[in-house]
Protein backbone atom coordinates (compact mmCIF):
# COMPACT_ATOMS: atom_id res chain seq x y z
CA UNK A 1 0.00 0.00 0.00
CA UNK A 2 1.19 3.51 -0.93
CA UNK A 3 1.74 5.58 1.85
CA UNK A 4 3.33 8.35 -0.05
CA UNK A 5 2.23 9.32 -3.35
CA UNK A 6 3.60 12.69 -5.46
CA UNK A 7 2.10 13.69 -9.13
CA UNK A 8 3.75 15.93 -11.12
CA UNK A 9 4.55 17.76 -8.43
CA UNK A 10 6.02 21.19 -8.43
CA UNK A 11 6.74 24.06 -7.13
CA UNK A 12 8.01 27.77 -8.26
CA UNK A 13 9.94 30.50 -6.13
CA UNK A 14 10.48 33.84 -7.20
CA UNK A 15 13.66 35.23 -6.24
CA UNK A 16 14.40 39.30 -6.21
CA UNK A 17 17.57 39.71 -8.50
CA UNK A 18 20.25 42.52 -7.71
CA UNK A 19 23.37 43.94 -9.72
CA UNK A 20 26.61 44.75 -7.32
CA UNK A 21 26.94 47.59 -5.16
CA UNK A 22 25.20 50.62 -4.37
CA UNK A 23 24.52 50.88 -8.49
CA UNK A 24 22.74 47.51 -8.30
CA UNK A 25 20.54 48.38 -5.38
CA UNK A 26 19.20 51.67 -6.40
CA UNK A 27 18.12 49.98 -10.14
CA UNK A 28 16.55 47.24 -7.86
CA UNK A 29 14.76 50.03 -5.96
CA UNK A 30 13.46 51.65 -9.23
CA UNK A 31 13.21 48.41 -11.59
CA UNK A 32 12.94 45.43 -9.55
CA UNK A 33 14.33 41.95 -11.32
CA UNK A 34 12.39 38.91 -9.93
CA UNK A 35 13.69 35.67 -11.56
CA UNK A 36 11.65 32.82 -11.40
CA UNK A 37 13.42 29.44 -10.35
CA UNK A 38 11.87 26.15 -10.48
CA UNK A 39 12.43 24.37 -7.25
CA UNK A 40 10.80 21.40 -8.03
CA UNK A 41 10.00 20.57 -11.89
CA UNK A 42 7.05 18.04 -12.05
CA UNK A 43 8.00 15.15 -9.93
CA UNK A 44 6.43 12.24 -9.45
CA UNK A 45 6.97 8.77 -7.15
CA UNK A 46 5.41 7.04 -4.33
CA UNK A 47 6.63 5.11 -1.58
CA UNK A 48 5.28 1.94 0.10
CA UNK A 49 4.37 1.43 3.96
CA UNK A 50 7.49 0.30 6.18
CA UNK A 51 9.58 1.27 3.40
CA UNK A 52 13.10 3.33 3.89
CA UNK A 53 13.56 5.49 1.44
CA UNK A 54 16.40 7.98 0.49
CA UNK A 55 15.65 10.98 -1.28
CA UNK A 56 19.04 12.30 -2.41
CA UNK A 57 20.52 15.22 -4.68
CA UNK A 58 22.99 17.79 -4.27
CA UNK A 59 22.34 21.36 -3.11
CA UNK A 60 19.29 23.26 -4.74
CA UNK A 61 18.11 19.78 -6.09
CA UNK A 62 14.24 20.57 -4.54
CA UNK A 63 14.86 17.40 -1.26
CA UNK A 64 13.73 19.69 0.86
CA UNK A 65 11.63 21.70 -1.13
CA UNK A 66 9.76 18.34 -1.92
CA UNK A 67 9.83 17.93 1.74
CA UNK A 68 7.85 20.67 2.28
CA UNK A 69 5.10 19.91 0.28
CA UNK A 70 4.63 16.51 1.53
CA UNK A 71 4.63 17.99 5.14
CA UNK A 72 2.02 21.06 4.34
CA UNK A 73 4.86 23.53 5.34
CA UNK A 74 4.71 24.94 1.81
CA UNK A 75 1.99 24.92 -0.83
CA UNK A 76 2.42 23.13 -4.19
CA UNK A 77 2.27 25.28 -7.25
CA UNK A 78 1.50 22.28 -9.48
CA UNK A 79 0.41 18.48 -9.27
CA UNK A 80 -0.63 16.76 -6.13
CA UNK A 81 0.38 15.20 -3.09
CA UNK A 82 -0.69 12.77 -0.66
CA UNK A 83 0.66 11.25 2.14
CA UNK A 84 -1.62 8.31 3.99
CA UNK A 85 -4.84 9.46 1.69
CA UNK A 86 -4.55 13.27 3.47
CA UNK A 87 -3.41 16.38 1.15
CA UNK A 88 -0.88 18.19 2.78
CA UNK A 89 -2.28 21.75 1.19
CA UNK A 90 -5.66 21.16 2.40
CA UNK A 91 -5.40 19.31 5.74
CA UNK A 92 -2.53 20.01 7.12
CA UNK A 93 -3.51 19.53 10.62
CA UNK A 94 -4.87 16.36 9.91
CA UNK A 95 -1.83 15.15 8.60
CA UNK A 96 0.55 16.30 11.24
CA UNK A 97 -1.09 14.07 13.73
CA UNK A 98 0.36 11.28 11.33
CA UNK A 99 3.81 12.38 10.52
CA UNK A 100 6.99 13.06 12.14
CA UNK A 101 9.58 15.37 10.77
CA UNK A 102 12.95 15.94 12.07
CA UNK A 103 14.85 18.52 10.02
CA UNK A 104 18.80 18.38 10.70
CA UNK A 105 19.06 22.09 10.21
CA UNK A 106 16.23 23.41 12.37
CA UNK A 107 15.91 22.88 16.06
CA UNK A 108 12.23 22.54 16.86
CA UNK A 109 13.12 21.85 20.65
CA UNK A 110 13.08 24.89 23.08
CA UNK A 111 16.94 24.97 23.73
CA UNK A 112 16.43 25.99 27.80
CA UNK A 113 13.93 23.20 28.46
CA UNK A 114 15.19 19.37 29.25
CA UNK A 115 15.03 17.02 26.94
CA UNK A 116 11.96 16.03 29.50
CA UNK A 117 9.72 18.90 29.67
CA UNK A 118 10.24 19.38 25.38
CA UNK A 119 8.24 15.90 25.41
CA UNK A 120 5.73 17.04 27.71
CA UNK A 121 5.18 19.91 25.74
CA UNK A 122 5.04 17.70 22.30
CA UNK A 123 3.30 15.56 24.34
CA UNK A 124 0.50 18.14 24.72
CA UNK A 125 0.72 19.41 21.08
CA UNK A 126 -0.26 15.71 20.22
CA UNK A 127 -3.28 16.54 22.57
CA UNK A 128 -1.81 13.28 24.41
CA UNK A 129 -2.91 12.55 27.71
CA UNK A 130 0.13 13.20 30.66
CA UNK A 131 0.00 9.20 31.53
CA UNK A 132 0.71 8.34 28.05
CA UNK A 133 3.41 11.21 27.22
CA UNK A 134 5.15 10.05 30.52
CA UNK A 135 4.77 5.82 29.38
CA UNK A 136 6.16 7.25 25.71
CA UNK A 137 8.97 8.98 26.88
CA UNK A 138 10.17 6.00 29.15
CA UNK A 139 9.76 4.08 26.26
CA UNK A 140 11.50 5.94 23.91
CA UNK A 141 14.51 7.40 26.38
CA UNK A 142 15.55 3.73 26.70
CA UNK A 143 15.66 3.03 22.92
CA UNK A 144 17.33 6.20 22.31
CA UNK A 145 19.49 6.14 25.21
CA UNK A 146 18.68 9.52 26.90
CA UNK A 147 18.53 8.53 30.52
CA UNK A 148 21.43 10.23 31.40
CA UNK A 149 20.31 13.66 30.09
CA UNK A 150 17.05 13.38 29.77
CA UNK A 151 17.23 16.27 32.88
CA UNK A 152 19.56 18.78 31.14
CA UNK A 153 19.17 21.62 29.08
CA UNK A 154 19.23 21.25 25.58
CA UNK A 155 21.38 23.78 24.87
CA UNK A 156 24.12 22.05 26.91
CA UNK A 157 23.54 18.90 24.90
CA UNK A 158 25.88 17.60 22.00
CA UNK A 159 24.73 17.59 18.58
CA UNK A 160 24.72 14.41 18.17
CA UNK A 161 22.51 14.48 21.82
CA UNK A 162 20.07 17.14 20.29
CA UNK A 163 19.56 15.32 17.13
CA UNK A 164 18.64 12.00 19.05
CA UNK A 165 16.16 14.23 21.29
CA UNK A 166 14.96 15.82 17.81
CA UNK A 167 13.95 12.31 16.63
CA UNK A 168 12.54 11.43 20.09
CA UNK A 169 10.30 14.68 19.91
CA UNK A 170 9.23 13.73 16.88
CA UNK A 171 7.99 10.04 17.51
CA UNK A 172 6.35 11.21 21.10
CA UNK A 173 3.01 10.82 19.00
CA UNK A 174 3.68 7.30 17.14
CA UNK A 175 3.80 8.89 13.46
CA UNK A 176 3.37 6.54 10.70
CA UNK A 177 5.64 8.22 8.10
CA UNK A 178 8.79 9.63 9.45
CA UNK A 179 10.34 12.86 7.22
CA UNK A 180 14.16 13.16 7.88
CA UNK A 181 15.68 16.06 6.39
CA UNK A 182 19.25 16.01 6.36
CA UNK A 183 19.15 13.97 10.04
CA UNK A 184 22.91 13.70 10.30
CA UNK A 185 24.18 17.09 9.15
CA UNK A 186 26.73 18.08 11.08
CA UNK A 187 27.67 15.43 13.13
CA UNK A 188 31.44 13.43 13.48
CA UNK A 189 31.15 9.56 11.91
CA UNK A 190 30.45 7.78 15.17
CA UNK A 191 27.19 9.72 16.27
CA UNK A 192 25.97 9.38 12.47
CA UNK A 193 26.26 5.87 13.07
CA UNK A 194 24.60 5.94 16.30
CA UNK A 195 21.27 7.83 14.44
CA UNK A 196 21.91 5.24 11.90
CA UNK A 197 21.58 2.16 13.78
CA UNK A 198 18.12 4.13 15.48
CA UNK A 199 16.74 4.99 12.41
CA UNK A 200 16.76 1.31 11.20
CA UNK A 201 15.39 -0.20 14.51
CA UNK A 202 12.78 2.13 14.69
CA UNK A 203 11.89 1.41 10.98
CA UNK A 204 12.22 -2.64 12.17
CA UNK A 205 10.35 -2.57 15.16
CA UNK A 206 7.87 -0.06 14.69
CA UNK A 207 7.53 -0.11 11.43
CA UNK A 208 7.70 3.42 10.50
CA UNK A 209 8.04 4.65 6.96
CA UNK A 210 11.01 6.51 6.67
CA UNK A 211 11.67 9.37 4.06
CA UNK A 212 15.31 10.45 4.08
CA UNK A 213 16.92 13.11 2.23
CA UNK A 214 20.48 13.70 2.50
CA UNK A 215 23.98 14.52 1.26
CA UNK A 216 25.85 11.63 3.01
CA UNK A 217 26.22 8.70 0.61
CA UNK A 218 26.89 7.12 3.58
CA UNK A 219 23.38 7.54 5.36
CA UNK A 220 21.68 6.02 2.42
CA UNK A 221 24.10 3.11 2.04
CA UNK A 222 23.49 1.62 5.24
CA UNK A 223 19.82 2.80 5.17
CA UNK A 224 18.15 2.77 2.33
CA UNK A 225 16.84 -0.13 0.04
CA UNK A 226 15.45 2.51 -2.46
CA UNK A 227 16.88 5.57 -3.74
CA UNK A 228 15.42 8.40 -5.37
CA UNK A 229 18.13 11.11 -6.90
CA UNK A 230 17.27 14.72 -7.67
CA UNK A 231 18.72 17.53 -9.26
CA UNK A 232 17.12 20.88 -10.30
CA UNK A 233 14.11 19.78 -9.28
CA UNK A 234 13.88 16.19 -11.10
CA UNK A 235 14.13 13.07 -10.86
CA UNK A 236 17.17 11.57 -12.65
CA UNK A 237 16.98 8.26 -10.92
CA UNK A 238 14.10 5.99 -9.18
CA UNK A 239 16.08 2.64 -8.31
CA UNK A 240 16.62 0.02 -6.16
CA UNK A 241 20.00 0.24 -3.64
CA UNK A 242 21.45 -2.75 -4.62
CA UNK A 243 21.27 -1.96 -8.24
CA UNK A 244 22.71 1.67 -7.68
CA UNK A 245 25.84 0.20 -5.72
CA UNK A 246 26.30 -2.08 -8.43
CA UNK A 247 26.65 0.58 -10.90
CA UNK A 248 27.51 3.47 -9.09
CA UNK A 249 28.64 2.82 -5.50
CA UNK A 250 31.07 0.70 -6.44
CA UNK A 251 34.09 3.22 -6.48
CA UNK A 252 36.18 5.24 -3.84
CA UNK A 253 38.63 7.73 -3.62
CA UNK A 254 41.75 6.99 -1.85
CA UNK A 255 43.90 10.17 -1.03
CA UNK A 256 47.51 8.72 0.64
CA UNK A 257 50.18 10.80 1.51
CA UNK A 258 53.49 9.23 0.80
CA UNK A 259 56.95 9.70 3.05
CA UNK A 260 58.94 9.11 -0.73
CA UNK A 261 57.56 9.86 -4.06
CA UNK A 262 56.35 6.39 -5.38
CA UNK A 263 55.03 5.26 -8.55
CA UNK A 264 51.58 4.02 -7.49
CA UNK A 265 51.76 -0.16 -9.09
CA UNK A 266 49.26 -0.52 -12.02
CA UNK A 267 46.68 -2.99 -11.07
CA UNK A 268 43.13 -3.32 -12.37
CA UNK A 269 40.12 -1.51 -10.86
CA UNK A 270 42.60 1.06 -9.87
CA UNK A 271 42.51 4.77 -11.68
CA UNK A 272 45.14 7.48 -10.78
CA UNK A 273 43.65 10.60 -10.47
CA UNK A 274 46.62 12.75 -9.85
CA UNK A 275 49.63 12.45 -8.39
CA UNK A 276 51.77 15.61 -7.56
CA UNK A 277 55.46 14.83 -5.78
CA UNK A 278 54.25 12.53 -2.77
CA UNK A 279 50.54 13.25 -2.76
CA UNK A 280 48.42 10.70 -4.71
CA UNK A 281 44.85 10.29 -5.41
CA UNK A 282 43.20 7.49 -7.35
CA UNK A 283 39.53 5.78 -7.76
CA UNK A 284 39.06 2.00 -6.64
CA UNK A 285 36.70 -0.10 -8.46
CA UNK A 286 35.65 -2.11 -5.54
CA UNK A 287 33.86 -4.25 -7.92
CA UNK A 288 37.42 -5.22 -9.90
CA UNK A 289 39.19 -4.98 -6.77
CA UNK A 290 38.16 -5.35 -3.57
CA UNK A 291 39.38 -2.15 -1.18
CA UNK A 292 41.51 -4.05 0.80
CA UNK A 293 43.59 -5.23 -2.20
CA UNK A 294 43.89 -2.25 -3.50
CA UNK A 295 45.42 -0.61 -0.05
CA UNK A 296 47.94 -3.60 -0.13
CA UNK A 297 49.82 -2.12 -3.13
CA UNK A 298 50.81 0.77 -1.14
CA UNK A 299 53.19 0.32 1.15
CA UNK A 300 52.56 0.76 4.18
CA UNK A 301 56.14 1.87 5.44
CA UNK A 302 56.09 4.46 3.65
CA UNK A 303 52.31 5.66 3.74
CA UNK A 304 51.93 9.37 6.56
CA UNK A 305 48.37 9.54 5.56
CA UNK A 306 44.86 8.21 4.07
CA UNK A 307 41.70 9.24 3.36
CA UNK A 308 39.10 6.97 1.75
CA UNK A 309 36.15 8.10 0.51
CA UNK A 310 32.45 7.51 -1.71
CA UNK A 311 32.84 9.18 -5.25
CA UNK A 312 30.51 12.66 -4.41
CA UNK A 313 27.13 12.41 -5.23
CA UNK A 314 27.34 15.30 -8.03
CA UNK A 315 29.92 12.59 -9.65
CA UNK A 316 27.41 9.63 -9.61
CA UNK A 317 24.72 12.45 -11.50
CA UNK A 318 27.31 13.03 -13.60
CA UNK A 319 27.27 9.65 -14.43
CA UNK A 320 23.94 9.04 -14.14
CA UNK A 321 23.06 11.67 -17.16
CA UNK A 322 26.11 10.57 -19.44
CA UNK A 323 24.58 7.07 -19.17
CA UNK A 324 21.17 8.47 -20.18
CA UNK A 325 22.63 10.23 -23.11
CA UNK A 326 21.65 13.48 -21.54
CA UNK A 327 23.95 16.67 -20.76
CA UNK A 328 23.69 17.65 -17.31
CA UNK A 329 21.91 21.55 -16.99
CA UNK A 330 23.66 23.69 -14.45
CA UNK A 331 22.38 23.27 -10.44
CA UNK B 1 -15.84 24.13 25.26
CA UNK B 2 -14.94 22.07 22.33
CA UNK B 3 -12.23 19.36 22.73
CA UNK B 4 -9.89 21.05 20.04
CA UNK B 5 -10.45 24.64 21.33
CA UNK B 6 -9.13 23.34 24.89
CA UNK B 7 -6.13 21.36 23.55
CA UNK B 8 -5.70 24.57 21.48
CA UNK B 9 -5.20 26.54 25.08
CA UNK B 10 -3.70 23.85 26.95
CA UNK B 11 -0.69 24.40 24.73
CA UNK B 12 -0.47 28.53 24.57
CA UNK B 13 -0.83 28.20 28.54
CA UNK B 14 1.87 25.45 28.46
CA UNK B 15 3.90 27.74 25.84
CA UNK B 16 3.15 31.20 27.66
CA UNK B 17 4.46 28.97 30.88
CA UNK B 18 7.72 27.80 29.47
CA UNK B 19 8.61 31.28 28.15
CA UNK B 20 8.32 32.73 31.25
CA UNK B 21 10.20 29.99 32.92
CA UNK B 22 12.69 31.03 30.40
CA UNK B 23 13.12 34.59 31.54
CA UNK B 24 13.19 33.50 35.06
CA UNK B 25 16.71 31.85 34.22
CA UNK B 26 18.43 34.73 35.06
CA UNK B 27 16.60 35.90 38.08
CA UNK B 28 18.60 39.32 38.68
CA UNK B 29 17.73 40.30 35.02
CA UNK B 30 14.25 39.25 35.06
CA UNK B 31 13.86 41.64 38.58
CA UNK B 32 15.51 44.52 37.51
CA UNK B 33 13.97 44.32 33.86
CA UNK B 34 10.81 44.47 35.21
CA UNK B 35 12.06 47.55 37.96
CA UNK B 36 13.34 49.66 35.43
CA UNK B 37 10.52 49.67 33.23
CA UNK B 38 7.82 50.53 36.08
CA UNK B 39 11.13 53.85 36.95
CA UNK B 40 11.62 54.58 33.47
CA UNK B 41 7.84 55.02 33.02
CA UNK B 42 7.00 56.46 36.19
CA UNK B 43 9.55 59.40 35.11
CA UNK B 44 6.23 60.52 32.58
CA UNK B 45 4.33 61.62 35.84
CA UNK B 46 6.59 63.95 36.65
CA UNK B 47 6.97 65.48 32.73
CA UNK B 48 2.87 65.73 33.14
CA UNK B 49 2.44 67.10 36.79
CA UNK B 50 4.71 70.07 35.26
CA UNK B 51 2.62 70.24 32.30
CA UNK B 52 -0.73 70.09 34.70
CA UNK B 53 1.13 73.09 36.97
CA UNK B 54 1.29 75.53 33.95
CA UNK B 55 -2.26 74.39 32.13
CA UNK B 56 -5.37 73.07 34.43
CA UNK B 57 -6.52 71.02 30.62
CA UNK B 58 -5.08 69.88 28.11
CA UNK B 59 -7.29 68.42 25.34
CA UNK B 60 -9.94 67.99 27.52
CA UNK B 61 -7.82 65.74 29.86
CA UNK B 62 -7.29 66.83 33.62
CA UNK B 63 -4.22 64.95 35.38
CA UNK B 64 -6.17 62.26 36.75
CA UNK B 65 -7.58 61.52 33.04
CA UNK B 66 -4.03 61.41 31.61
CA UNK B 67 -2.84 58.72 34.19
CA UNK B 68 -5.60 56.99 33.58
CA UNK B 69 -4.53 56.90 29.47
CA UNK B 70 -1.13 56.57 30.79
CA UNK B 71 -1.75 53.03 32.82
CA UNK B 72 -3.93 52.05 30.17
CA UNK B 73 -1.24 52.61 27.65
CA UNK B 74 1.28 50.61 29.44
CA UNK B 75 -0.90 47.86 30.51
CA UNK B 76 -2.21 47.06 27.25
CA UNK B 77 0.96 47.43 25.65
CA UNK B 78 2.52 45.00 28.52
CA UNK B 79 -0.61 42.24 28.35
CA UNK B 80 -0.06 42.38 24.62
CA UNK B 81 3.79 41.69 25.15
CA UNK B 82 4.16 38.97 27.81
CA UNK B 83 1.20 36.88 25.46
CA UNK B 84 1.63 37.83 21.69
CA UNK B 85 4.95 39.01 21.64
CA UNK B 86 6.05 36.97 18.40
CA UNK B 87 2.98 38.79 16.69
CA UNK B 88 5.30 42.09 17.15
CA UNK B 89 8.21 39.99 15.05
CA UNK B 90 6.38 38.18 12.72
CA UNK B 91 8.43 39.35 9.84
CA UNK B 92 11.36 37.47 10.92
CA UNK B 93 10.04 34.85 11.06
CA UNK B 94 8.44 35.06 7.63
CA UNK B 95 11.57 36.39 5.89
CA UNK B 96 13.98 33.92 7.73
CA UNK B 97 11.26 31.32 6.81
CA UNK B 98 10.93 30.04 11.02
CA UNK B 99 7.32 28.94 10.92
CA UNK B 100 8.10 25.07 9.50
CA UNK B 101 8.09 24.29 13.50
CA UNK B 102 5.25 25.37 13.58
CA UNK B 103 3.82 23.96 10.22
CA UNK B 104 4.30 20.33 11.37
CA UNK B 105 2.45 20.76 14.50
CA UNK B 106 -1.60 19.68 14.29
CA UNK B 107 -2.05 23.10 16.21
CA UNK B 108 -3.54 26.16 15.12
CA UNK B 109 -0.19 28.11 13.27
CA UNK B 110 -1.44 31.19 14.21
CA UNK B 111 -1.88 31.12 17.62
CA UNK B 112 0.90 28.80 18.19
CA UNK B 113 3.28 31.59 16.74
CA UNK B 114 2.06 34.75 18.74
CA UNK B 115 2.23 32.65 21.71
CA UNK B 116 5.77 31.18 21.32
CA UNK B 117 7.89 34.20 23.05
CA UNK B 118 7.22 36.70 25.70
CA UNK B 119 9.20 39.59 26.85
CA UNK B 120 10.15 40.27 30.73
CA UNK B 121 10.17 44.16 30.88
CA UNK B 122 6.30 43.63 29.69
CA UNK B 123 5.15 42.71 32.78
CA UNK B 124 6.98 45.72 34.44
CA UNK B 125 4.20 47.82 31.65
CA UNK B 126 1.65 45.51 33.20
CA UNK B 127 1.66 46.32 37.04
CA UNK B 128 2.83 49.82 36.13
CA UNK B 129 -0.54 50.47 34.58
CA UNK B 130 -2.53 48.91 37.53
CA UNK B 131 -0.44 51.20 40.31
CA UNK B 132 -1.85 54.31 38.15
CA UNK B 133 -4.90 53.31 38.26
CA UNK B 134 -4.94 52.23 41.66
CA UNK B 135 -2.89 55.55 42.92
CA UNK B 136 -4.78 58.26 40.25
CA UNK B 137 -8.43 57.03 40.05
CA UNK B 138 -9.75 53.62 41.85
CA UNK B 139 -13.07 52.16 41.56
CA UNK B 140 -14.21 48.54 41.78
CA UNK B 141 -15.85 49.08 38.65
CA UNK B 142 -12.99 51.43 36.80
CA UNK B 143 -11.14 48.24 37.83
CA UNK B 144 -13.14 45.92 36.58
CA UNK B 145 -13.12 47.96 33.20
CA UNK B 146 -9.55 48.57 32.89
CA UNK B 147 -9.10 44.94 32.97
CA UNK B 148 -11.87 44.37 30.59
CA UNK B 149 -10.10 47.11 28.21
CA UNK B 150 -6.40 45.90 28.69
CA UNK B 151 -7.51 42.88 27.25
CA UNK B 152 -9.31 44.29 24.10
CA UNK B 153 -6.92 46.59 23.78
CA UNK B 154 -3.66 44.11 23.78
CA UNK B 155 -5.81 41.45 21.61
CA UNK B 156 -6.29 44.83 19.26
CA UNK B 157 -2.73 45.58 19.22
CA UNK B 158 -1.84 41.88 18.84
CA UNK B 159 -3.58 42.00 15.43
CA UNK B 160 -2.71 45.27 14.13
CA UNK B 161 0.64 43.92 14.86
CA UNK B 162 -0.34 40.51 13.13
CA UNK B 163 -1.54 42.44 9.94
CA UNK B 164 1.25 44.42 9.39
CA UNK B 165 3.62 41.68 10.16
CA UNK B 166 1.80 39.52 7.33
CA UNK B 167 2.77 41.92 4.55
CA UNK B 168 6.14 40.60 4.74
CA UNK B 169 4.70 37.77 2.91
CA UNK B 170 3.99 40.21 0.25
CA UNK B 171 6.76 42.66 0.57
CA UNK B 172 10.46 42.21 1.32
CA UNK B 173 10.77 44.94 3.69
CA UNK B 174 7.42 45.21 5.00
CA UNK B 175 9.27 45.15 8.66
CA UNK B 176 10.32 48.77 8.46
CA UNK B 177 6.77 50.28 7.43
CA UNK B 178 5.57 47.72 10.32
CA UNK B 179 7.93 49.58 13.00
CA UNK B 180 7.10 52.94 11.74
CA UNK B 181 3.09 52.27 12.57
CA UNK B 182 3.86 50.73 15.75
CA UNK B 183 5.91 53.42 16.95
CA UNK B 184 3.60 55.49 16.10
CA UNK B 185 0.87 53.75 17.94
CA UNK B 186 3.00 54.13 20.59
CA UNK B 187 3.34 57.89 20.81
CA UNK B 188 -0.22 59.04 20.11
CA UNK B 189 -1.53 56.45 22.93
CA UNK B 190 0.24 58.63 25.51
CA UNK B 191 -1.16 61.89 24.42
CA UNK B 192 -5.00 63.10 24.95
CA UNK B 193 -6.71 62.85 21.99
CA UNK B 194 -8.35 66.46 22.19
CA UNK B 195 -5.13 67.69 20.93
CA UNK B 196 -5.59 66.24 17.69
CA UNK B 197 -8.03 67.63 15.21
CA UNK B 198 -8.75 66.93 11.09
CA UNK B 199 -6.33 64.42 9.25
CA UNK B 200 -4.35 63.38 12.69
CA UNK B 201 -7.85 62.56 14.30
CA UNK B 202 -8.54 60.95 11.28
CA UNK B 203 -5.24 58.83 11.45
CA UNK B 204 -5.90 57.98 15.20
CA UNK B 205 -9.28 56.23 15.00
CA UNK B 206 -9.85 55.14 11.47
CA UNK B 207 -5.56 53.80 10.49
CA UNK B 208 -4.26 53.62 13.61
CA UNK B 209 -6.35 51.48 15.93
CA UNK B 210 -5.43 54.21 19.40
CA UNK B 211 -9.08 55.13 19.13
CA UNK B 212 -10.20 52.01 20.12
CA UNK B 213 -7.45 50.62 21.88
CA UNK B 214 -7.02 53.82 24.42
CA UNK B 215 -9.08 57.21 23.57
CA UNK B 216 -12.49 55.33 23.64
CA UNK B 217 -11.88 52.98 26.64
CA UNK B 218 -10.65 55.93 28.49
CA UNK B 219 -13.63 57.78 27.56
CA UNK B 220 -16.06 54.75 28.81
CA UNK B 221 -14.33 54.90 32.07
CA UNK B 222 -14.73 58.43 32.31
CA UNK B 223 -18.14 58.39 31.81
CA UNK B 224 -20.00 55.24 30.86
CA UNK B 225 -21.55 54.60 27.42
CA UNK B 226 -22.79 51.12 26.83
CA UNK B 227 -22.77 51.88 22.68
CA UNK B 228 -19.07 52.72 22.90
CA UNK B 229 -17.98 49.65 24.92
CA UNK B 230 -20.04 47.44 21.91
CA UNK B 231 -18.13 49.30 19.09
CA UNK B 232 -14.99 48.26 20.67
CA UNK B 233 -15.89 44.63 21.58
CA UNK B 234 -17.00 44.39 17.79
CA UNK B 235 -13.97 46.28 16.64
CA UNK B 236 -11.38 43.46 18.60
CA UNK B 237 -13.63 40.48 16.63
CA UNK B 238 -13.38 42.86 13.19
CA UNK B 239 -9.51 43.08 13.47
CA UNK B 240 -9.20 39.86 15.08
CA UNK B 241 -10.91 38.01 11.73
CA UNK B 242 -9.30 40.30 9.26
CA UNK B 243 -5.89 39.95 10.66
CA UNK B 244 -6.10 35.92 10.60
CA UNK B 245 -7.76 36.55 7.03
CA UNK B 246 -4.61 38.30 5.91
CA UNK B 247 -2.36 36.02 7.61
CA UNK B 248 -3.65 32.71 6.55
CA UNK B 249 -4.02 34.24 2.85
CA UNK B 250 -0.33 35.48 3.06
CA UNK B 251 0.73 31.81 4.40
CA UNK B 252 -0.18 30.52 1.30
CA UNK B 253 2.92 32.41 -0.36
CA UNK B 254 5.45 31.24 2.26
CA UNK B 255 8.63 29.75 1.29
CA UNK B 256 10.54 28.69 4.62
CA UNK B 257 14.22 28.32 3.75
CA UNK B 258 17.32 26.25 4.51
CA UNK B 259 18.94 29.00 7.15
CA UNK B 260 20.24 26.98 10.35
CA UNK B 261 18.60 27.82 13.41
CA UNK B 262 17.37 27.16 17.15
CA UNK B 263 14.52 27.37 18.75
CA UNK B 264 15.28 29.94 21.41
Amino acid sequence: MNVIEAENLAKTFRVRQKEKGMKGSLQAILRPRIKEVQAVDGISFSVEAGEMLAFIGPNGAGKSTTIKMLTGILYPDGGRANVLGIDPAKQRKRLAYEIGTVFGQKEQLWTHLTPYDNFRFFGAIYDSPDRETESRIRELADTFELGSFLNTPVRNLSLGQRIRCEIVASLIHRPKVLFLDEPTIGLDPVVKENIRALIKQMNRELGTTIFLTSHDVGDIEKLCRRIIIVNSGRIVLDDSMDHLKHHYLNRKIVEAKLGEETALPAAEGITLLKQKGSQVRFQVDTGRLPINEALHLIDAENLEDINISNIPLETIITDIYKAEGREEKAV
Amino acid sequence: MSTAVKNQLRVCLLAIKYNIMREMLNRVTFLTNIGFMILNNATFILQWMILFHIKEDIGGYTMREVMLLWGLAASTFGLSRIFFARAFSLPDLIVSGKLDSYLVQPKNVLLSVITSATNTSAIGDLLYGLILLCVFCFSLKRLFLFLLFTVTGAVILAAFALLLGSLSFWFLRADAFAQHLMNSFISFSTYPDGIFHGAARFLLYQVLPVGMVIYRPVHVMVDFDMGSLARILAYTVLICALAATVFYRGLRRYASSNLMEARM
